[in-house]
């Protein structure tokens, strides 16, 4: 379960005449195990923010983010590191990774981190990858080259391929077409089967309808 | 409880009355990659060079764990620390020629680090030399070639292949990727990043490059003036920066 408790979030920018931008002012849902919750709300409003508080990204000024009862906001580094290996899974919007490096290696890595055999984590990584829909001819080449579409999949195969308890999507649907929009669809919803607590940001409505997503309106709930 | 590999309190170095570094307080964890970037004269050269025994701080306090075993490193013997520097110790530099000799072999220079921590049996050296050839992409037909004929990128590789070869327990990097072609670049890049996770490195990296700490560091910190002003998870220094500085080091970051 993620709760994130009377959360505060602003920021200063100091090279701007240290403009203040509140973003959150206390915030306060969870997530139950299984559940997959829906951030909305227009940009700007902060729902990739609550992502990456949630993940460590981004400082909280008060509050308390709890996830495996470990308070994100007093952790050191290194225990969020440690966090994010073992329960933390986050689809960023854009994929970064290192030119030359091939997509089966991107896909591989987390697994290879966390210490599993170079011949399991292929044997996983080439399933999801066909399951992605991703043709065998680019499996060796370096998902720069790829289209968006293609590279958001690879993204959200790198987080996908471990079993974490905890799901960070932000908009895994966008730029896909409607049939490898289904596949991701079907994806996270075997995820949320085997119990994994999931927040995302959804742009399409039918992806939230298909998902059965909980919504929180971030325009509700920032209104201070 | 995890024990620190790499413990510094309140490190302090000075060149006569200019500051080099100043109550540097640090941690460093078996297997992390921690980046330094800062402005030229922030003091980060001066603090690798005091943490890699190049340079012999004012003040402070440097503890390594490794092996099991406790050095206190401003309080050994010379010989001792010697001897840990070409044991636990490797410093990759922004110059390949400053790590390498370039009057011996790729290989001799290879060996002669292997003999350095007493392998003696030549077929050994030689296989293994080969071996770290293959690893770090350089043509093992290049092993008996002088330094001198080998391009900028190949020297980086042979001077991380040269100091990844004993399997030290702390890696110093000063700017690995500076002198290099953007296109050599990504190639060494990727190398260091696939030996960290392969072999679990631990690294200090420094550069001013905040890509290159995106890509590799785990934690970093920010230097100016000699002191460390902000320091945190890579991806939370750079996209939730405290410090005036530090904000303005990021947001003048150019993006293609």
């Amino acid at each position: 379960m993620i709760e994130v408790k009377k959360v505060n979030k602003s920021f200063t920018l100091f090279n701007q005449n240290n403009a203040k931008i509140t973003v959150f002012k206390n915030l306060n849902f969870e997530v139950n195990p299984g559940e997959i919750v829906a951030l909305k709300g227009p940009s700007g409003i902060g729902k990739s923010s609550i992502l990456k508080m949630i993940y460590g990204s981004y400082i909280i000024d008060k509050g308390a983010i709890i996830i495996n009862n470990k308070n994100i906001a007093t952790l050191s580094a290194q225990e969020i590191l440690k966090l994010r290996k073992t329960s933390i899974g986050y689809v960023s919007q854009f994929l970064k990774v290192i030119p030359r490096i091939s997509a089966l290696d991107v896909i591989m890595e987390p697994l290879l981190n966390s210490g599993d055999t170079k011949n399991n984590a292929y044997k996983k990584s080439i399933k999801l990858l066909k399951d992605l829909n991703i043709e065998k001819n680019l499996w060796h080449l370096s998902p720069l080259t790829f289209s968006g579409g293609e590279q958001q999949r690879i993204n959200i195969a790198r987080g996908f391929i471990k079993d974490l308890p905890y799901l960070l999507l932000d908009e895994p649907t966008a730029s896909l077409d409607s049939r490898n929009r289904d596949i991701i669809i079907n994806l996270i919803k075997a995820k949320s089967n085997r119990g994994v607590s999931i927040i995302g940001i959804f742009h399409d409505e039918y992806s939230r309808k298909k998902l059965n997503v909980r919504e929180i309106d971030l325009n509700i709930e920032t209104k201070h | 409880m995890i024990i620190p590999l790499l413990k510094v309190t309140n490190l302090s170095k000075s060149y006569d009355n200019i500051v080099g570094c100043k109550n540097i307080s640090m941690s460093l964890y078996p297997g992390e990659v921690l980046g330094i970037v800062g402005e030229s004269g922030s003091g980060k050269t001066t603090l690798i060079n005091c943490l890699s025994g190049n340079l012999e701080p004012d003040r402070g306090k440097i503890i390594f764990n490794t092996n099991n075993k406790e050095t206190d490193f401003l309080n050994i013997s010379e010989s001792e620390k010697r001897k840990f520097i070409r044991t636990d110790l490797a410093f990759v530099h922004q110059n390949p020629r400053d790590g390498l000799r370039l009057n011996v072999s790729a290989g001799g220079n290879i060996g002669e680090k292997l003999m350095s921590v007493g392998y003696r049996h030549y077929g050994n050296i030689r296989s293994l030399a080969t071996k770290w050839m293959n690893k770090v992409e350089i043509d093992k037909s290049r092993i008996d070639d002088l330094p001198i004929t080998f391009s900028g990128g190949m020297l980086q590789r042979l001077q991380i292949a040269k100091n990844l070869i004993t399997s030290p327990n702390v890696i110093f990097m000063d700017e690995p990727t500076g002198g290099l072609d953007v296109s050599v670049q990504a190639r060494v890049l990727d190398l260091i990043r696939s030996l960290v996770n392969e072999l679990n490195l631990t690294v200090i990296i420094v550069s001013h490059d905040l890509a290159v700490i995106r890509l590799l560091a785990d934690k970093m910190i920010v230097m100016k003036n000699g002191t460390v002003i902000e320091s945190g998870l890579s991806d939370q220094v750079l996209e939730d920066p405290q410090q005036e500085y530090t904000q303005l080091l990021v947001s003048s970051v150019l993006h293609v």
